[in-house]
């Protein structure tokens, strides 16, 4: 007999994610309550499917008003959209030669200068070492976006490739790994090296394995000292700035290499993705396994992301889903068929629930929506959250706010 | 009362069997009397001249198949966007004539180099080179070199093909199967010898994404413009995940339709032509495949992606496929 059961999905909580994916596009991804069951879905799509446009890196600015994210492609062109409703904001093209992939992107939240409120710091690294720190001034078009001059250049390792690079939560400090380059620390004030690590002695027969990080992050927002690394040999390890330059704890996990590493806001789990498909939660206090993310995840991970907020988590991967799991019960909360093998994915913390509206009316919200592209749809939250702005304003105000 | 009693809830086996005796024969007068009941209905359409019931479809496993939302649909213009992007485009427009070179594992004999020898004359252009002692990622850094589009990796298992790799070159996806129920050319009974022409190619339910990427990559194995005239057919058929292969050669035949009277029949045989009936040979091998791992990019263990992986929890239905 037919199975007549099927497993409920328990749905997740009303949210909103942008998944990127090899052929260009960028997805965005909601999940509402009460309908269907909280079952995420794809709303938007922004870009054509264009395999030169494979998107490589991607960071998001996520703020209440006006988010930001930045999307590095393989032609080597950088371009910020809005979060919104994916309207090209800046453009940067390639510099450099055309195999030097880049493979960290990071936009800064921290406003360098108080007065230019549309200004902001973008930090990139390719293949290659090539770091760059760079701002930009952003208009409300493309063609109004003016780059720095002079931006910060410098070089991160002399040989090897580097495949991971990460910003900490202060925006001080950026961590560098990769093949052949061991995990590194640098100042990003100065642009100086403050710490590097040792390689790992050799085991019992002798044998040494080569560096090879794949993925790296700091283990808590606020502490730029302990970081985690994941490596190809199926190693998850814990560095410590303070203590000593091997890594203090090293932990193994399957047999596929670490592709993916993310923080929790806690402070000591992460979660990690490996090319089999495998997600898993570690506590690094002890690097205890606490247990795997049991789905029918089938692809490699490419990518996982952690909601700010909410206590779940979002993992992407060849297998062309996105999964958002449940991070205490470590169960799919709900999945979503994206069509291509998909490379990240962030979170939009700031996505509040719709106020139900009358339809009549919905259609004319959102002809305003897209004149104002700042602008998110208004929702419950917003009664206290435009409180703290300077005065309540009616949308068209905010539209001629935009244009000057 | 009595009916609804489960013959499984009776705990004396002798009443026990009696009552499922019981219950089975009723089931089975039923299921006869329902049949002369169709039968009836149908002869009565008939006479009538009206359509008849219609038939009803047996329920099999494919068709209560557990629903996957990955199927390709034919309106679905990222498919073909993303089918223009990837790896076997180039073969597949024709812009490149693929090129297969043929390996085997470390060690092998007996059948495997009789299997070589029969896949050397299904695929045009595929060269057997010696393993030797080379390591998989060196030699498919040579075929990189030379300009081969596969790789294939037939791999050996007390002296028992049991495995096939299918290595797109240079950046393609590593396809890893097990191979089983392999039956040789010469084992076949009236085999035909196939001819040189290039072969037709039949992928049959490759549905899913992955089962169209796995079809393409099959498809990038055979050049895309077949000889019609060499009438030779290769088919994978998919069901239920096993890909199944079959080499044919086809003929078409006229039969002359068989009418009672004489005059009638000249008159018949010159206003219509009679039936034409394909009549297939097989030609072989024939083999099964199926899929356990399709890894992004060539061939590595160590550090390689996979797209997708067979686990065990993916077995928790027989109504579940991939392909």
């Amino acid at each position: 007999m037919p199975r007549t059961t099927t497993v409920e999905s328990p749905g997740c909580p009303p949210l909103r994610a942008l998944t990127f994916d090899s052929l260009g596009l960028v997805k965005v991804i909601e999940a509402h309550d009460g309908q269907d069951g909280g079952a995420v879905k794809m709303v938007e799509r922004w870009g054509d499917p264009d395999s030169s446009k494979c998107v490589l890196a991607a960071s998001i600015l996520d703020r209440e008003s006006d988010p930001l994210v930045s999307v590095a492609r393989k032609c080597g062109s950088i371009e910020v959209i809005s979060a919104i409703n994916g309207d090209l904001r800046a453009q940067i093209p390639n510099h450099g030669d055309e195999d030097d992939a880049i493979t960290g992107l990071h936009l800064f939240s921290k406003q360098q200068s108080e007065s230019s409120s549309r200004a902001c710091k973008l930090f990139t690294c390719t293949t290659k070492g090539h770091a760059r720190m760079e701002s930009i001034e952003l208009g409300g078009t493309v063609a109004e976006f003016v780059r720095d001059p002079s931006p910060t250049v410098w070089d991160v390792c002399g040989s090897g490739n580097i495949l991971c690079s990460k910003i900490d939560g202060n925006e001080n400090y950026a961590l560098f790994g990769g093949k052949g380059v061991e995990v590194n620390l640098w100042d990003l004030q100065k642009c100086v090296k403050i710490w590097t690590a040792k390689c790992p002695p050799k085991n019992t027969l002798g044998i040494f394995t080569p560096t090879w990080f794949t993925s790296a992050t700091f283990l808590s927002k606020d502490d730029h000292r302990k970081f985690v690394a994941g490596t190809n040999s199926h190693q998850v390890r814990l560095y410590d700035i303070s203590a000593q330059r091997r890594p203090v704890i090293s932990v193994d996990f399957r047999e596929t290499p670490i592709k993916a590493v993310c923080e929790d806001i806690d402070g000591n789990t992460i979660y990690i993705g490996n090319g089999s498909g495998d997600l898993a939660s570690i506590d690094m206090r002890t690097g205890k396994l606490l247990g795997c993310f049991i789905g029918k995840c089938s692809g490699g991970i490419k990518s996982i992301a952690r909601h700010p907020q909410l206590p779940v988590i979002a993992s992407c991967g060849l297998d062309s889903y996105l999964r958002i799991w449940d991070i205490q019960s470590r169960q799919l909360l709900s999945a979503v068929f994206l069509k291509q093998h998909l490379t990240s994915v962030v979170f939009d913390s700031h996505f509040r629930k719709e106020v139900p509206v009358p339809e009549v009316t919905n259609t004319v919200e959102e002809a305003e929506v897209i004149e104002t592209p700042a602008k998110r749809k208004k929702g419950f939250k917003d009664e206290h959250t435009s409180k703290k702005k300077k005065s309540k304003r009616s949308s068209k105000k905010r539209l001629s706010d935009d244009e000057d | 009362m009595k009916e609804t009693l489960l013959p499984s809830s009776i705990k004396n086996k002798e009443k026990r069997s009696a009552v499922h005796a019981k219950l089975k024969q009723q089931k089975k007068v039923e299921k006869k009397r329902n049949q002369k009941v169709r039968e009836a209905a149908e002869k009565k359409a008939l006479e009538l001249g009206e359509d008849p019931p219609p038939k009803k479809t047996p329920r099999t496993i494919e068709n209560t198949r557990e629903l996957d939302e990955t199927v390709c649909k034919p309106d679905d213009e990222e498919l073909f966007a993303g089918n223009d992007a990837d790896e076997f485009s180039s073969i597949l427009k024709q812009e490149c004539i693929p090129k297969i070179l043929i390996t085997t594992s470390r060690f092998h004999s007996s059948r495997g180099p009789d299997f070589i020898e029969d896949l050397r004359s299904i695929i045009p252009n595929a060269h057997y080179y010696k393993r030797g002692t080379y390591d998989l990622k060196k030699i498919v850094e040579y075929a990189k070199k030379k300009d081969f589009t596969s790789v294939i990796v037939v791999h050996t298992n007390r002296r028992e093909p049991d495995a096939l790799l299918i290595i797109g070159i240079p950046n393609g996806p590593t396809a890893h199967f097990k191979l089983s129920k392999l039956v040789l050319r010469k084992d076949i009974k009236n085999h035909g010898n196939p001819t040189s022409h290039q072969p037709e190619l039949v992928l049959n339910n490759f549905t899913t994404r992955l089962g169209h990427r796995v079809g393409r990559l099959i498809q990038s194995l055979f050049p895309q413009d077949p000889h019609f005239n060499g009438r030779r057919v290769v088919t994978f058929h998919n069901q239920r995940d096993f890909v199944f292969f079959r080499h044919h050669r086809y003929i078409f035949e006229t039969k002359e339709s068989k009418t009672p009277e004489g005059k009638d029949k000249k008159e018949n045989k010159a206003a219509r032509p009679g039936k034409v009936v394909a009549r297939l040979q097989e030609c072989g091998p024939r083999f099964t495949l199926k899929l356990t791992s399709l890894q992004n990019g060539t061939f590595d263990t160590q550090g390689g992606e996979y797209e997708w992986v067979h686990k065990p929890e993916m077995d928790t239905s027989r109504r579940r496929f991939f392909l």
